[in-house]
């Protein structure tokens, strides 16, 4: 079967805007930032704290964190799934299924990126930074916040990375989203569905939006390390 | 005699196994210009930064205008009061104006009054013409200057500089002993640590030697 016919149907269906297609993609990108906006700012917090401040187990946690970063999201999706299955300890809310299900294991999944890069980006800045704004009067949070200011295109280098990372992210969500049309279908399951099916038309399409995310994103980082100073 | 405001007493810190400050005893009077002088690695920068709360002293009392604390505690209000200037300052990823502005905006301070300050601020370290370059991309001697005025700002009851002279050019170190010839002028107390000869024969100034962990005073 050649790849024109399929490719020429899924420039159609992007160009003429189909209900479904839309749908998807609209879900898809909700799902991916209401996560990364839940879970960006506890998780910098932890990064900045990982980095900062010295306590028993301190360094234990960072290799956790790092270890959690190569874990396989299709086993975050499996313990995810067994909390939130009907016998699961969290079972009674009722949420596996559902949008809100994906939005979990999207932040479990963002959550290790979001540590990782934060405490790289606030041990990599210059001492002097907390040392002026503590000697300027700065309260430690105050100070902390000024480091983080002064390391603010590594953290949104982090929150972009984590994005890309749970936007084209299809094993956890098929496990605790189901993959449900209208409800939990979003753009890499909707692919890894229609594949199956042969219908490759709207897979096709859906891979040029989550390439041009992909694009976007990159050229947003490339953007950030001009900003920052990195070209 | 002149009012004390700053006392140290029994101050010691050790490093890597070596005594670098080892009972060491300190006056400043209000007001007074201070020079500390030492070979390198004889810890006045240590000393200044446990002066200043950025370092911890293992042993030793600080009293601030008769207000006293038992090190490693160091009040976090004495912060308002002492300011410490790094021997190459770290300016922030801001403007030269919000670098200048930094300490007021901690202190909550705002509106009419607040500008005004670092308007001052900014033509009392003669950095205007660079009020619109990066600070990252300002020369050694301007970036001094900026911290300085971004310290003077706040009128510090002390203010602590480290080296404020080193690998500076000539007009860079030349502007910015001007600078500390007029803080000493108007009265601020100043403790500055340096090498740098003009400095040290400032006529306003006492002078001190740090030696083996030691303050003694020089002629």
């Amino acid at each position: 079967m050649g790849l024109l016919e399929p490719t020429r149907e899924a420039f159609a269906l992007l160009l003429r805007g189909d209900a479904e297609l839309l749908r998807i993609i609209w879900l898809s990108l909700w799902l991916s930032l209401a996560a990364i906006a839940l879970i960006s700012p506890p998780s910098i917090a932890l990064g900045v704290l990982l980095a900062k401040r010295r306590f028993p187990g301190q360094r234990a946690m960072v290799v956790l964190v790092q270890a959690l970063l190569s874990f396989p999201t299709v086993v975050i999706g499996l313990v995810i799934y067994l909390l939130l299955s009907r016998r699961g300890p969290l079972g009674t809310l009722e949420l596996l299924f559902t949008p809100s299900a994906i939005v979990i294991g999207y932040m479990a999944i963002a959550f290790p990126i979001l540590v990782v890069f934060t405490v790289s980006a606030v041990q990599g800045a210059d001492a002097r930074v907390y040392e002026t704004a503590r000697s300027l009067g700065a309260s430690r949070a105050g100070a902390a916040l000024t480091v983080l200011r002064e390391v603010r295109f590594g953290i949104i280098a982090a929150v972009v990375n984590a994005f890309g990372r749970v936007i084209s992210e299809v094993g956890c969500a098929i496990m605790v989203g189901g993959n449900i049309a209208g409800l939990t279908r979003n753009m890499p399951t909707a692919i890894a569905l229609e594949t199956s099916k042969g219908d490759f038309a709207q897979g096709i399409a859906l891979g040029m939006v989550l390439m041009a995310v992909a694009l976007g994103i990159n050229i947003v980082m490339a953007l950030l390390q001009g900003e920052g100073g990195l070209k | 005699m002149s009012e004390i405001l700053f006392e140290a007493s029994g101050l010691a810190r050790q490093l890597g196994g070596r005594r670098v400050i080892d009972g060491l005893s300190l006056r400043l009077e209000r007001g007074q210009g201070y020079v500390m002088l030492g070979d390198n690695g004889s810890g006045k920068t240590t000393l200044l930064r446990i002066l200043a709360g950025l370092e911890a002293a293992d042993a030793g009392v600080l009293r601030f205008q008769g207000e006293q604390t038992l090190l490693p505690r160091y009040p976090d209000a004495w912060r308002w009061r002492a300011v410490y200037v790094h021997q190459h300052p770290y300016l922030f990823n801001t403007s030269v104006t919000g670098n200048i502005a930094y300490g007021l905006k901690v202190r909550g301070e705002r509106g009419e009054q607040w500008k005004r300050k670092v308007e001052e601020a900014i033509d009392w370290a003669g950095v205007r013409e660079v009020i619109a370059v990066p600070p990252q991309k300002l020369s050694g001697g301007e970036r001094q200057r900026v911290a300085m005025a971004r310290a003077k700002v706040l009128s510090p009851q002390l203010l602590l500089l480290d080296e404020p002279t080193a690998n500076l050019d000539a007009d860079g170190r030349h502007r910015t002993i001007e600078l500390l010839a007029r803080l000493c002028a108007e009265g601020v107390t100043v403790l500055t640590a340096c090498h740098d000869r003009e400095i040290i024969e400032l006529p306003e100034v006492r002078r001190f030697h740090l030696e083996g962990g030691k303050l003694a005073p020089l002629a």
